[in-house]
Formats: C-alpha cells, structure tokens, sequence
C-alpha cells in the first residue's frame, strides 16, 4: 500500500509525457509530410486528374494510347531497350564488382574511387562524351575511316547509341549494388565448400551465385526502372523517330502543347514503375533496396 | 539451511537505497521484473547475479531512471526517486560498452557531469585531471576514445562516472569486454575504490566468480524475482533455493524426503537414510539435498573421525583434470555424482573403480523441491 | 577461394569503359575549332575564356548554386525530425509514411516534371528560384531521409543516456551529444542534397524558364542546338570538381585512420 501511495504523485508527470510521447513522432514529421502533400501529391494528382479531364473528361487519351500502333511501338521499344541494357549491365558488372570484392587491398580502393567518380558525374556530362565519341568527326569515325569503311555509318542519333550510352551511365549503379551484397559473403563458405569436395565451377554455381543473388535482383531492378523512366539520354542521343517512352511524353508537350496525351502517358509510366517496386517489395523488401 | 524469506530479511539499520516492490512490464503479461525488494545501506557494494532476461539489468536501469517502474517504488535515502529526471538523480552509471564520447577527448569526458553542473572551467579541469589520475590515466588526458584500450577506456569510464561524487554508482557488467587478466586486475582497483570512496555500489554480472570476490552481499535474480540477498558464503554454502544453488558453483542434488526435521534425518530411496542440519520443513515433504563436489572425502574406512557422516559409495565413469583439483563424474545407484578431489587423492582411481566417499551434514542444504 | 594477385584484363577492360569515355571531355575542352573534332586540330583556352565571359553560361551557374544551396537547406530542415520520428518512435501508419517519403525517388521525374509545369504555372512560381527550390527539395527527400535513417539507426543509444546520468537534459544532451556525433552524416546528406539538385536536368527543363536557368537546363539546350565545344569546357569544371570531391575525401579518410593508428601504436 505504501509503495504504490509513494509511486501516486509520479502519475501526473507520468501521463503528460506518455501524451507528449504519442503525439511527439507526428509533430516531428508533420512539416515534411505537409510539404510533400503540398508540393509533391498534388502535382502528382494534377497529372493524373488531366489525364482523364483535359481536354474533356474521357478516357479518350489512354484509349488511344492502348490502341494506336504508333504508341505501343514506343512502349515496347522502351520495355525492350530497358531489358537489354539491364542485361548489358549486369553482363558486365558482374565480373568487375566479383574481381572488386576478393580484394581488401588499395587497387579496391582505388578501383572504388573510380566507379565512384562517374557515379557522381551528372548524367549530361556522361551523355556528351558519348556525343563527342561517337559523333560523325569524332574517333570512332575516325577509326571507321582508319579501316576503309568510308563513308562510316552514322551512329550517333540512332537506337544503338542511347543504348550503349545508357549502359554506361547506368553501369555504376549496377557495380555498387553487386559489390554491397558480395563484400558480405563470407569467403569461409567457399572454402567450404570446396573442402567438402566442391571444384571451384561448382562452387560458384552452388554457392557464390545464389549467395550474390539478392544483389542481382537489386540492382536489374534499380537499372530497369531508372532505364524506364529515362528522358535525358535518349532525347540527346537517340533516334527522333525511334522514341522512348520519357521522351514521347517531352515532346507531347513541347511540340504538341498536348498535356492531357502526355498526362495519360505519364500516368502509365507511373503505374508501371511502381508497379515494378510494389512487385520487389512483396518478394523481397525495399529496404533492401538500399542496402 | 534458510529459506528464501530468511534470507530477504532487512539487515537492522539505515536503508540508503531502497527498492520496494518493484515490478516492469512491457506488455503487461510477461513481468520482466516481478516484485523485487532491496534495502541497501550506504556504502555497501552489491552485486546483482543471474542469466540473461533475469531482470538485473532493467532493475538497474529503473535506478540509474531510464525504465519507468510499471509499479512499485525506488527510494534513495527516503525520497522517492521515480518521478525524477534521469538527469537529475546524481547517480553515478558506467555502462556495458561504456558509452565514452566519440567526440570528446577523455578529460573533456571526465570534466562533462562537472560542465552539466555549472562547474567553472579551472574547477572541471582540475578535478578531472584528479579522477583521472586516481584511474592512473593522467597521461592520457588528451586522448580520444578511439585512441584508447579497452581497459584504459573502462578507467576512463568510471573515473567520469566518479568525478562529481554521486550519491551511487551502477555498473552494467563493466568488465565482460576484458580479457581474464585484465578483468581480475579491474575487479582488484574497483574493489579498492569502492573502500577507498565508501560509496553504495550496484554491480551487475552474470560471472559468478566476480560476484563472489567482490561483493558485501549478492542478489540472485531468476525470472524478474530475487531468490536471494545474502553475503557470498552465505549464497554459496547455503542456498535459499535450488536454482541459486545450481547457478552459484557446482552442486549435486538428490532426491530426498524429510524423515525426522528436529534430528535432520532425511530419507533417500537409493542411499538410505542420510544425515543433515535440524530442517524447517514438516516431515514428510520432498525435498532436494545439495552437496557441492568438494564436500566429498575419500573414505578410507580405516579411520573413523568424529562426528555424524554420511557414506556411499560412486562408481566412476570419468574424470577431467584440472591441475588443482580432479573433478570425478559417477553414479551413486542411479544418481549421477560430482566429486572435487585433490590430484593426490584421485591419482590412484580409475574408470570403472568404485570409490566409498563421505561427506558432512554441515556441508549440505536441505531445500524445498 | 583465395585473393589473386593479379587481375584479369576482362575486368580491366570493364574499368576502361567505365571511365575512359569520361575523360574525353577533358582534352576537347582544350580544343580551339568550332566543331565536335577528336582529336582536336588545336589547343588552346579559346573556349574557356569563352565560357567565363559569358553571362549566359555563368548566370546558370549561379542560378545553380543558389538553388542546390536553398533546396539542401530546405531539404535539411524538414528530413532531420523526420528521420528521428522514424527511427525512434513506433506508431500505427509507419509503414505508409516510409512509402511517402521514399515515393519521389521511385516515380520518375518526367512524370512530376509534368505535374510542376501546369501547378506551378498557374502558381506563377515558373521561371522563379523558388519555384525550383521547392521543386528540388521534393526530389531530395528521400536520399537525405535514407542517408540519415541509416545514421541514426547505427547511433549508439547508451551515449545519449551517459549524457543523461551525468547531468544533461534532453536538450543539452542534443548539442553535446548527438548532434557532434552525427555532424558527418549532417554534412553527407546534405552534400548528397546539393549535388542532387545541383545535376537535376529534366524538372528543371520544365520549370525553370530562363530567368532561374539551371547549368543542367543550359547545359541541354546547348547540346541539343549548338553540339558546341564550350559544353566540353563546363564538363570538365564539373568532372574536376567530382574528382576533388571523392579524391579529398578518400584522403582525409585515410589521415583520419593514420592519426587513430600511429596514436595507438605510441602507447
């Protein structure tokens, strides 16, 4: 009795600061939630709305999308170039970040500094050295020249030179999300296995490959989606008549002053990204996303 | 033998610490601290013992105020410390990773309770530099954290907890990140500070050794409940419980009911009648007998010294050599037995021998099962 | 399987296209014609001289800095309770508030770009520094949101209560403690905040007009209309300015490690 009279007065303070400390988070996160309801949902929101309002309200955009050739031509050509620079990257991610992550020594420091390097420089400068390289006086002509294939095809401004430009810049973020979940494995474990009879093919079939696997699915994912939505590369360096989707929706309102078409494209490329995320997330997680 | 209430009984005297009734729940079905009761004065040092989730650690933390008792009260020299502000209870804590400022060198660590306290500067780094000698890290006064030893950043720990002469000292198994030489050399300089300051300290292990050559008195936790708060000869040579007897040192226990309790004769199905201390409990109840490894004697028959003894007789099964001692594995009938001899003693027994051992009444505790 | 020491070209190979392409910008900078030509035909610093004359590249420039400062700020401002809420605190709706914060990273930015066309037209907050703050700050939520997170859920709870027992309320316990502790993923995330805004190319093409062009919006047009050497010149400012960037701070890593070594060792 004594003890809980004692523990009485304490109540009061008790209270008043289990009630701080239900509505503390909520105080703490109201002004970015706020903010992003003002500044980031509503033109969210905006988009979408126009798609089915402007110029009047129908579904006449997203009718015409879904039937008209010309624009599934541009949707499949943008899943299509997507999946294969997807596949580029991780073609050759894959041996640079497993050389990177057996070693512990300053050649990794220094390889890491690099990969680095051009995962910081912004994607337009990236864009205009492939403008320099691959341009009609630049050195890839020139080595045409060099072998007699005068005069040399025109690369730049096609399918093939956003693709390969697109590989490059979106190679880094490939190598870094290979590199973060095979630093994790623990070479122990290949030493297992190959003390209990595994040759070193086996071995990385059965082990390494399936332990790498996470960082696979995370960055084909990350690539893929950013290769979805991507607008600067493809506008500067492919083809105008062979268009990607982010690109499309540019031009629309650009050239076209279209905004309703390009709201409907727009909510379809939405859709389809976030779609992509909520299906990672179901299988796997999107913290994990990050590493 | 005593009994768990004996045990919990209030030493006459003044209580500076005080833990009524204390109970934690985070759920408020599982009791993480179920009801636990302390009177401490000043200046003793008590250790807490017991496993892991055995609620030592979170009444320590209900002290030191960063968990809220869900009931019950904590009083420091009569005033109630559960309505006060971590901050301002003035109680000295080293924790388990000791928690240094990264940021800080060690002296502007030490000098840090002094600054919180208005402490002016040439006041805060004289007696910083003091504790820190005390520790014996005058030299290191300008170094970071990171730039110290596990030891050294322990020492620096405690003196910071020290520097502004709290009222108590908590530390949250201090010394578990130590290696063995130089967790028995801290063990050594807290003990001869604590004597030296005459400050009321709680420490917490599940080590039972340091428990043992530390403490004025050690409380076993077990379940969120203290089984029991008595000196360590007291918890070693008479347990209140079979779980403190289990946890503090080796034990065997047997089977055992209360034949006669004001001669102490108890009744073993497989080694008859055996002898103990006068018992509390009613004749008839089933109790356990605990006999520690190194109450057993080798029975040579030839000699029969004073006194009641037990006997019987263990085949062996095993043995481990420990330099200074032989623990001896083997069974009694069907009861498996430990037996601590000296290497002397052993030397001649073998695996499949049987070895006719004794030991005294004194040397067993009769508990409750 | 045990570390080789050498290296296989293959992976050398894979380096080279990573980077070389990069570095061409640096010798065409240098370059004198008025065209694309690699190699240049020649040297010279005709088009740096040119680039820092002229007012149409270096107020973009500006225009760049004063908004990737004011979006790193903003962003700052509003993501540093935030993450604390998150980390922190357990309540009902946590999982949908990390999807919101987390959302203008997973929506492509011509789609938002859109949306800021028409609201922040009829907003008349087009061709405005603030307008673009505004915008830039959305984009950079959820970068400084996961780089703080990931700091504060590596804080080590137990410096906060030392602070605590040794006489610190919660709001000295801030300044002494957790705010020193946590000053280098402060200043990361915020770096990551600048530079984000900084290389921001398609929202900006939309909204920023010419009188708060950005150096990316700038950048685009030039590229799109000119294909002229100048851009080379602004290139190589900006890959310069990566490489002091990362390089610095890859050494100063490094002397932090030394100094924690070689004052070990003196013990």
């Amino acid at each position: 009795m004594g003890a809980i009279s004692a523990s009485a007065p304490a109540q009061a303070p008790i209270a008043a600061s289990r009630w701080a400390r239900r509505w503390l988070p909520w105080m703490l996160l109201a002004p970015v939630l706020v903010y992003l309801a003002v500044f980031y949902l509503v033109p969210l929101a905006i988009v979408i709305v126009s798609s089915v309002t402007d110029p009047s309200p129908s579904l006449s955009h997203y009718r015409d999308f879904f039937t008209d050739s010309f624009y599934l031509r541009v949707l499949s050509r943008t899943f299509a170039t997507s999946l294969i620079v997807t596949i580029c990257c991780l073609v050759l991610a894959y041996p640079l970040a497993y050389a990177m992550a057996r070693r512990e020594d300053t050649l990794v420091v220094a390889m890491l500094t690099v990969v680095a390097l051009t995962f910081w420089t912004s994607f337009l400068v990236r864009t205009y050295a492939w403008m320099v390289i691959l341009g009609n006086r630049g050195p890839v002509t020139a080595l045409f020249r060099m072998v007699g294939w005068d005069p040399p095809p025109e690369i730049l401004f096609t399918r093939f030179s956003s693709t390969l430009a697109m590989v490059h810049i979106l190679l880094p973020f490939m190598v870094m999300a290979l590199y973060s979940v095979m630093k994790k494995i623990d070479p122990a474990l290949l030493r297992a296995a190959q003390n209990l009879g595994a040759s070193p093919g086996r071995t990385f079939r059965h082990v390494y490959f399936p332990l790498s696997a996470p960082g696979v699915v995370n960055g084909c994912t990350m690539v893929f989606i950013l290769c979805l939505g991507f607008y600067v590369t493809p506008v500067l360096l492919g083809s105008p008549r062979e268009q990607m989707l982010a690109g499309l929706i540019g031009s629309q309102i650009e050239e076209l002053l279209d905004f309703g078409e390009a709201s409907a494209m727009a909510v379809v490329l939405l859709l389809v990204t976030l779609g992509l995320v909520a299906l990672y997330n179901r299988f796997v997680g999107i913290d994990t996303l990050w590493g | 033998m005593t009994t768990a209430a004996d045990s919990n009984a209030q030493p006459q005297g003044a209580h500076y610490l005080d833990i009524v009734d204390a109970v934690k729940t985070y759920d408020g079905v599982r009791r993480a601290v179920d009801g636990v009761s302390l009177a401490i004065p000043k200046g003793e040092f008590v250790t807490f013992l017991g496993p892991s989730g055995s609620g030592k650690t979170t009444t320590l933390m209900m002290i030191a105020g960063f968990e809220e008792p869900s009931a019950g009260d904590i009083r420091l020299d009569g005033r109630s410390l559960v309505s006060i502000a971590p901050h301002r209870r003035n109680i000295g804590m080293v924790f388990q990773n000791y928690a240094l400022f990264p940021h800080m060198t060690a002296a502007d660590n030490v000098a840090f309770p002094l600054r919180m306290r208005g402490v002016e500067r040439a006041g805060q780094q004289r007696r910083a530099a003091a504790a820190l000698d005390t520790v014996g890290l005058a030299s290191m006064a300008n170094r970071h954290p990171r730039e110290l030893s596990g030891g050294q950043q322990q020492r620096v720990a405690l003196a910071r907890a020290l520097v502004f002469e709290p009222d108590v000292l908590l530390l949250d198994e201090p010394l578990g990140a130590l290696d063995k030489n130089l967790r028995e050399q801290m063990q050594v300089e807290i003990r001869h500070l604590h004597r030296s300051l005459g400050i009321t300290t709680i420490f917490v292990t599940h080590d039972q050794t340091e428990a043992m050559t530390m403490s004025d008195r050690i409380a076993v936790f077990n379940n969120g409940r203290i089984e029991q708060f008595a000196p360590p000869l007291e918890v070693y040579a008479r347990p209140a419980t079979q779980f403190v007897g289990g946890f503090v040192g080796d034990s065997n226990f047997l089977d055992v009911v209360v034949s006669d309790p004001a001669r102490g004769i108890v009744g073993s199905s497989t080694l008859g009648e055996l002898n103990t201390a006068p018992s509390a409990l009613a004749g008839g109840t089933a109790a356990r007998l605990m006999v520690r490894p190194e109450s057993f004697r080798i029975d040579a028959g030839s000699d029969a010294p004073e006194g009641r003894w037990n006997r019987c007789s263990v085949r062996i099964e095993g043995s481990v050599n420990y330099g200074d001692s032989v623990l001896v594995m083997g069974r009694a009938g069907e009861i498996p037995i430990r037996l601590r001899l000296s290497g002397s003693d052993a030397m001649p027994l073998r695996e499949g021998d049987t070895v006719r051992v004794r030991w005294r009444p004194e040397d067993s505790s009769l508990l409750a099962r | 399987m045990t570390a080789q020491r050498r290296i296989d070209p293959l992976t050398w190979l894979i380096l080279a296209f990573i980077a070389a392409p990069l570095l061409i910008v640096v010798p065409m900078s240098f370059s004198t014609a008025p065209s694309l030509e690699f190699p240049p035909p020649a040297w010279g610093f005709n088009y740096y001289r040119a680039f820092f004359s002229d007012s149409r590249w270096l107020q973009p420039l500006l225009n760049s800095f004063i908004i990737a400062l004011g979006a790193a700020a903003l962003t700052m401002l509003l993501v540093i309770p935030a993450s604390f809420a998150m980390v922190r605190h357990r309540f009902h709706g946590r999982a949908l508030t990390n999807l919101m914060l987390l959302l203008p990273l997973m929506a492509p930015h011509i789609v938002i770009a859109l949306g800021y066309y028409s609201y922040f037209g009829s907003l008349h907050l087009t061709q405005t520094y603030a307008g673009v703050i505004l915008a830039h700050t959305c984009l950079s939520v959820p970068m400084v949101f996961l780089t703080l997170s990931a700091a504060l859920k590596g804080f080590d709870r137990n410096l906060e209560r030392a602070g605590a027992n040794l006489g610190a309320s919660p709001l000295r316990v801030f300044r002494h403690v957790t705010f020193p502790v946590l000053r280098p993923a402060f200043v990361v995330a915020a770096l990551f905040a600048f530079v984000q805004s900084f290389d921001e190319t398609v929202v900006a093409l939309f909204i920023s007009g010419r009188d708060a062009a950005t150096l990316p919006r700038k950048i685009f047009d030039a590229m799109r209309t000119e294909a002229d050497p100048v851009v080379a010149v602004v290139s190589t400012l900006l890959l310069a300015a990566v490489i002091a960037g990362v390089i610095g701070s890859r050494l100063w890593q490094r002397r932090r490690k030394r100094v924690n070594a070689l004052a070990f060792a003196m013990q």
